[in-house]
């Protein structure tokens, strides 16, 4: 009864038709790979509740302070208004550092599978005509997670992250004309400057969020709207979607996800640690601990800087520092080439049609060698970041393996796109080709006691409703 | 609590042994008064034999060194202590790079070649005492984070440092080894003074690594304190990745 | 031209002046209320200007009656008159293109005036990347201020410094370095500034600007631990190995009489990675 009238209510209220029905009964393609942009938008719902009962607790302050908390080997040390209420919301706060934890393992997770999804879409062309807008969003998103984590990675003022703040600086500080004016306006002046951690403060709990909290919701409204891509069923139109209605099936299913995610997270956050800031220190300007390695997120980023040759440009007078082309232009051309990827795909194909399927990887060899090949150089790029924890492991000098990288990193995407490109022809001609039946030979016993070879022309056609007949013989 | 009980009697077998020491090289300077050659002690002929079997293919039978081998003139008990006793001498093969091991010699047989060493090449760092009792946690870790996390690592569990070396994980140290390695400056590892990290410092110091060794993963599992790049394979390989799985069991395969 | 035209000319010329205005209010230092009062007129110009032209200068548009419900799919009449009433309404602007010139200027100084708070974020460089707080005479100290002297350092060993009543800045953290004297191969203008084995450079990575925090004694190599940026300190700490560019700049030094070690100016060249205004 209630039910009854409040989806009359909506319905007289949203529109003439009937708003609810259309879209309860809404259905979604449920194949499992397109359910990762779910686990990245759950993730971001545990980011908000963790991160608001961290913001409670946390004081973007830099200035100085006696550490007097339980944390026995920080006791009487000169630190931050900042690092002292993390190590208050890690030892104090009660389920204080469970929840910086999990905040943390979720914004790992989030980027993770946002970047999953970005992979799930690129090898199924779901970006096509007409999703450009949703891809264009989704890479803005990683851009805008990426920066929400470099943020709150920087906030509590430790060791590790002053270091990684100083390179950001640095890399500023490198663009020619406008870099130094640049760096003393975001930075608040020559680093480490008192204006920074309130300044990331204020970009981390709240311009960043919004920004997020707006492209997903766009985001959300596009695939609702222009409706989900799927692997469509034999006999249905490309006009239509097949999948599982919203309402209760899809729905239920969402929400179990939401609390599986939920619950990785949790069990993250409490039983593995991370970020252990108490051992890094409070922040100072003249140390630096090793290994010092960004979230992964940034590993590629870390990556490039660890390879890149020492260039430094000298032009008319001024410098252009040596961080500029590994840390500015380098990953400026890759994000946007990644957002204008649909166009560039379009115009090379001269496909200016609407697509609704989406695409087995195998069915675009190029698109899907490119794709492996970036796949394999970012990951390499990623190995150079953490080289000296690998050299550690592996029991190999840093500086062997830095020049090894150098050369796969030109090598590997070249014979990963060769091999993906041949796999997926192969499996593509596999697919379309009829079923072909080996040439049948029959053994068959001669007067002798031996056997001859009888090759059986007809049977070896592979015409199976022919084969089937001939054995209905007696 | 047995490790802190086996620390201290370390601890104090350490202070026995440089007693000892002082007093044989002592009775060795005595009896050497009226004749160098003659009338050596048992250690001192224990040492030598032990020296001349499996130091001096590289070190020279004067301690002077060979081209295999640096020249043990004015090394000391510390640094001959600290290469014996965390394994890392003798080399099997003079190219290797010394790593901690299985020590190859009793602490009575390193007593001998430490005098003995001491005899043919005297002077150096003597073997520091450590105290960990008396240090203060707040200002080892502060020594810690300013001196050594630069290459050993915010947590001390090690990371390598280039030209193929590795700053080794700190934590199968004794505190006298940490005070040797801090005084001594081990092969590519800078030494230390009382000037730069004074007693209560090295006392300090030793305090915080041992402290750390089995404190400070109030967050679970520690994943090797080795920072981001642990951290970042757990959130892929086991948040993503489980995840994934559901997904895969929960939604359409086709 | 009409009168209701010139009205909507004259707040929005009213705009642009006070916008102008604020600009250079805001340079020479600011005023709250004047800021406040130019902002408003500044804003308040284009509203004013914005709803005098609807209600007064597009009386030809007239309302129409529309159904309410949604309409199927677009076709390609629908497409075409979308087109045509967006750009219909474009041209109806451009029409008076006084006006619109003047809406341009407003928006621009209104863009300007907007933009130069930005300028509150940060101050000016100036000249604060190639100083630090180095002086000749500047005495050597520890992180904790302990002055530090020609006996502090045993060869093989190094700290870092700071110049006295300035520990822990960051521009001007030093790492000092004692080598075997006849072991340095440094100009003979910058000798000098070593004396006795003692050696200071910035400790600030010419690369990306982390703490050089490893001194590897046997190679005489100081390397960065964010990206491996290796350099020799006794050759003028040249980088050998890794991304950094240049040198690290070196402190020139000497001992004073009373044995202290006392710093002989600033650092050889400014310290960190490389910036436009670096030569």
């Amino acid at each position: 009864m209630i039910v009854r009238r409040l989806v009359d209510g909506v319905d007289e209220r949203l529109d003439g038709t009937s708003f609810i029905r259309r879209n309860l009964g809404k259905v979604f393609p449920d194949h499992w790979s397109f359910m990762l942009g779910e686990l990245a938008l759950y993730s971001f719902v545990m980011l908000l509740l963790t991160g608001t009962f961290l913001s409670l607790f946390f004081v973007a302050s830099p200035a100085e302070t006696v550490y007097r908390g339980p944390y026995a080997p920080m006791q009487g040390s000169e630190v931050s208004l900042a690092y002292e209420s993390v190590l208050r919301i890690s030892f104090e706060v009660r389920a204080g550092l469970v929840m910086r934890q999990t905040h943390h393992w979720a914004a790992l997770v989030f980027v993770a599978s946002m970047t999953a999804h970005l992979v799930r879409v690129f090898f199924t062309g779901a970006f096509r005509k007409p999703r450009e807008l949703s891809w264009i969003i989704g890479v803005t998103l990683l851009v805008a997670g990426i920066g929400g984590g470099f943020t709150g990675y920087s906030l509590p003022d430790d060791l590790l992250s002053g270091t990684g703040l100083r390179i950001i600086y640095s890399a500023v500080l490198s663009i020619p004309v406008v870099g130094t004016w640049l760096a003393y306006l975001f930075f608040g002046g020559e680093f480490p400057s008192a204006e920074l951690i309130p300044r990331l403060f204020v970009m981390h709990i709240l311009l960043i969020p919004a920004l997020i909290t707006g492209l997903l919701s766009a985001h959300l409204a596009l695939v609702w709207h222009q409706t989900h891509t799927q692997f469509r069923p034999k006999g249905t139109p490309e006009s239509s979607v097949t999948g599982t209605p919203v309402w209760p099936k899809f729905a239920l299913k969402s929400v179990g996800l939401a609390f599986i995610t939920f619950a990785v997270l949790a069990a993250l956050g409490g039983l593995s640690q991370i970020n252990p800031v108490w051992l890094y220190g409070p922040f100072v300007p003249y140390s630096a601990p090793s290994p010092a390695q960004p979230d992964f997120y940034a590993g590629w980023l870390e990556g490039i800087l660890r390879l890149w040759p020492n260039w430094e440009f000298h032009v008319f007078g001024h410098t252009i520092g040596e961080l500029f082309l590994p840390a500015v232009v380098i990953p400026g051309i890759i994000f946007t080439a990644l957002a204008l990827w649909p166009f560039i795909e379009a115009r090379a194909k001269h496909d200016t049609a609407v697509h609704h399927d989406a695409q087995r990887p195998r069915d675009e060899p190029v698109r899907s060698g490119i794709g492996a090949a970036g796949i394999a150089f970012f990951v390499l790029l990623m190995l150079a970041g953490s080289n000296d924890v690998l050299a550690k492991y592996l029991q190999v000098e840093v500086d062997t393996l830095n020049g090894v990288l150098k050369v796969l990193l030109f090598v590997v995407p070249v014979l990963v796109y060769a091999i993906t490109w041949w796999i997926c022809r192969d499996l593509h001609a596999r697919d379309s080709a009829p079923i072909a039946h080996p040439p049948r030979v029959e053994f068959r016993r001669n007067a002798e006691g031996g056997f001859d070879e009888h090759h059986d022309e007809a049977r070896s056609r592979g015409d199976v409703a022919a084969t089937q007949g001939d054995r209905e013989q007696p | 609590m047995a490790a802190t009980a086996n620390t201290e009697a370390r601890l104090l077998s350490r202070v026995l042994r440089v007693g000892l020491a002082v007093a044989v090289l002592g009775q060795i300077a005595w009896s050497f008064r009226p004749e160098p050659s003659s009338a050596q002690s048992d250690q001192q002929i224990q040492g030598r034999a032990l020296y001349e079997a499996n130091c001096s293919t590289c070190h020279a039978l004067d301690a002077g060194g060979t081209v295999n081998g640096p020249s043990l003139l004015e090394v000391g008990p510390a640094a001959v202590d600290f290469m014996l006793a965390t394994g890392r001498m003798p080399l099997a093969n003079p190219n290797d790079q010394p790593e901690r091991g299985q020590p190859k010699f009793t602490s009575e047989q390193i007593d001998a070649l430490i005098a003995y060493v001491g005899s043919i090449a005297p002077g150096g760092e003597p073997i520091p005492t450590v105290d960990t009792s008396a240090g203060d946690l707040a200002l080892g870790a502060q020594v810690f984070l300013n001196n050594c996390a630069g290459c050993h690592g915010a947590g001390a569990s090690g990371d390598s440092v280039g030209g193929g070396q590795i700053a080794p994980s700190i934590y199968p140290a004794s505190p006298t080894e940490i005070g040797e390695a801090v005084r001594i400056g081990p092969g590519v590892m800078p030494r230390f003074g009382p000037e730069t990290i004074d007693q209560r410092d090295l006392d300090s110091l030793a305090a915080y690594l041992v402290w750390i060794r089995d404190n400070g993963d109030d967050g679970g599992l520690q994943l090797g304190r080795v920072g981001a790049v642990a951290e970042g394979l757990v959130a892929v390989v086991v948040g993503l990745g489980i995840l994934i799985v559901v997904l895969r069991l929960t939604g359409a395969k086709r | 031209m009409k009168r209701d035209e010139r009205v909507v000319a004259a707040a929005l010329g009213v705009s642009i002046l006070a916008a102008l205005t604020l600009f250079v209010v805001y340079v020479r230092g600011g005023n709250p209320q004047a800021e406040g009062a130019l902002l408003a007129l500044a804003l308040g110009g284009v509203g004013i200007g914005l709803l005098v032209w609807a209600k007064r200068l597009m009386p030809h548009i007239r309302d129409e009656t529309q159904p309410r419900s949604k309409t199927a799919p677009a076709t390609e009449a629908d497409r075409e008159a979308a087109v045509e009433t967006m750009e219909s309404g474009v041209e109806e602007i451009r029409r008076r293109r006084f006006l619109s010139r003047m809406l341009i200027g407003a928006a621009g100084a209104l863009g300007l005036a907007a933009l130069i708070p930005i300028r509150s974020l940060g101050r000016s460089p100036g000249d604060s990347l190639v100083h630090t707080k180095w002086t000749p005479g500047a005495r050597l100290v520890t992180a904790e201020g302990t002055p530090v002297t020609e006996s502090t350092l045993e060869t093989g060993s190094f700290t870092t410094v700071f110049p006295e009543g300035f520990e822990g800045s960051a521009d001007s953290q030093a790492v000092l370095i004692r080598v075997e004297p006849d072991q340095l191969q440094l100009p003979p203008d910058r000798i000098a500034g070593a004396p006795d084995g003692l050696v200071a450079y910035s400790k600030i990575c010419t690369h990306a600007g982390c703490p050089l925090g490893l001194y590897l004694a046997a190679t005489h190599e100081l390397r960065c631990p964010c990206h491996q940026s290796t350099f020799d300190v006794l050759d003028g700490a040249r980088p050998v190995y890794g991304p950094a560019p240049k040198p690290l700049p070196q402190l020139p030094i000497e001992i004073a009489d009373d044995g202290s070690l006392r710093a002989l100016g600033d650092f050889s060249d400014p310290v960190g990675p490389g910036f436009w205004e670096q030569a």
